[in-house]
């Protein structure tokens, strides 16, 4: 019965899959920005950054990866992006709550870019706005490769972005600490106590 | 609209583009417009507005003033698109061109809080913008628009409200602003929206570095 559901919803028009679904289901709005990031070594910064969801989630509107622009700060050490995010889920569950992944990309005069660290933070759980600092971590390799990362640049990168976010295969890396890098999210949500949900 | 279901629901944003901290730049001028989704619409007040031209103050401070009103009110079905607020400032160079000194964009805050008596909720809040300018490649483009006065700017400034397109931008950021909001919503507890808890502190947002007036 439930397979024949599925399949039903899945052939009807993306007009009726979204109205039925807000009708239906909780949605969650996470709209803030990327602020910037500080306690890097370099200054000339962007940050390539993508939202991972569980199966039950399913993005309404908004994109759900993007890079920023790179800056230079002249004032400070935080290298500013004001990068906006605003997406629009509706779920089914609770599991698989969105998680944001970040990595911070050094670029230098030469239009030569340096990977600076990987991070991810959850998405906040409790509604209205919220500061976050993600710290960021990069893979060292052996002192060979410190070394050429020291003087030619370069160095380590991951394969597989999702070791980002997920805790599988982690034990195989060591790692740096990078800087931080800051956002302000907030959070809006929408039917969530239909549900019994308590946030 | 039939008070028992509404399907729009209403924000209403007053406050002011107080002030600016830009170490490097006097004589400034600010404008604002609004960047908001497909859903949204304005009802009243003003989309845009241009500031005065203003001073650093020759005391300590050496404070950069415009407070500058901003009102306008907007009717939504969705959440999508929060507006946005987006500033350009600009201000005179050597050569006494008006060149642009930054762009910044925030969105408007929600208003998380409730009272006990009405639907409507409102709270106040401080933000800090930082303040960006495109930047050029090389060496020889950054003299010549020095010198001639023509720097690099977006051709709409509303780019910077959004993501897409900006990952091929280089820029320099160099200052701040601060703006101060009052933001009350209608209906969007009825629609089954909720905003959080109340912020009655009123402060959030990045400060300046230590060394700049606040």
């Amino acid at each position: 019965m439930i397979t024949t559901a599925a399949s039903w919803f899945e052939k009807t028009s993306l007009e009726s899959q979204v109205l039925l679904l807000t009708w239906a289901m909780a949605e969650v709005h996470v709209i803030g920005q990327i602020m910037g990031a500080t306690g890097f070594s370099e200054s000339s910064l962007f940050c390539k950054w993508g939202v991972h969801t569980g199966a039950a989630w399913k993005l309404l509107s908004g994109v759900r990866e993007g890079q920023t622009q790179v800056d230079t700060p002249q004032i400070g050490d935080m290298a500013y992006w004001s990068h906006p995010i605003d997406l629009h889920f509706a779920t089914k569950g609770l599991q698989g709550w969105p998680r944001l992944h970040l990595q911070v990309w050094s670029q230098d005069s030469f239009g030569r870019c340096q990977l600076e660290g990987y991070g991810f933070c959850h998405v906040p759980s409790s509604p209205g706005t919220h500061q976050l600092d993600c710290p960021t971590w990069r893979p060292l390799g052996s002192w060979r490769e410190q070394l050429a990362r020291a003087f030619v640049g370069g160095g380590p990168q991951l394969l597989h972005g999702d070791a980002i976010y997920s805790g599988a295969d982690r034990y195989r890396l060591h790692t740096a600490a990078g800087g931080t890098v800051h956002l302000e999210l907030g959070l809006l949500l929408r039917h969530f106590d239909r549900y019994g949900v308590e946030c | 609209m039939a008070a028992a279901s509404p399907s729009v629901f209403l924000l209403m944003v007053n406050g002011q583009v107080e002030s600016a901290q830009f170490p490097e730049h006097d004589d400034l001028y600010c404008k604002y417009c609004f960047v908001y989704g497909q859903d949204w619409a304005p009802t009243a007040g003003l989309e845009e507005g241009i500031s005065q031209i203003t001073s650093k103050s020759l005391d300590a401070r050496r404070a950069l003033v415009w407070n500058f009103p901003i009102d306008v009110t907007f009717k939504s079905t969705n959440p999508y698109g929060w507006p946005q607020i987006v500033l350009s400032v600009y201000g005179p160079d050597v050569f006494g061109n008006d060149v642009v000194r930054g762009y910044g964009a925030v969105h408007v805050p929600f208003s998380p809080g409730r009272t006990a008596v009405c639907e409507n909720v409102c709270s106040r809040h401080k933000r800090t913008v930082p303040m960006f300018v495109p930047e050029s490649t090389s060496k020889l483009q950054k003299f010549t628009s020095w010198f001639m006065g023509r720097r690099p700017e977006y051709t709409d400034p509303k780019v910077v409200a959004q993501g897409e397109g900006r990952e091929v931008t280089r820029v320099r950021s160099q200052g701040f602003v601060t703006l101060l909001f009052n933001v009350v919503t209608k209906d969007m507890r009825k629609l089954g929206y909720d905003t959080g808890p109340p912020d009655t502190q009123g402060v959030s947002g990045h400060s300046p570095p230590q060394g700049l007036p606040t």
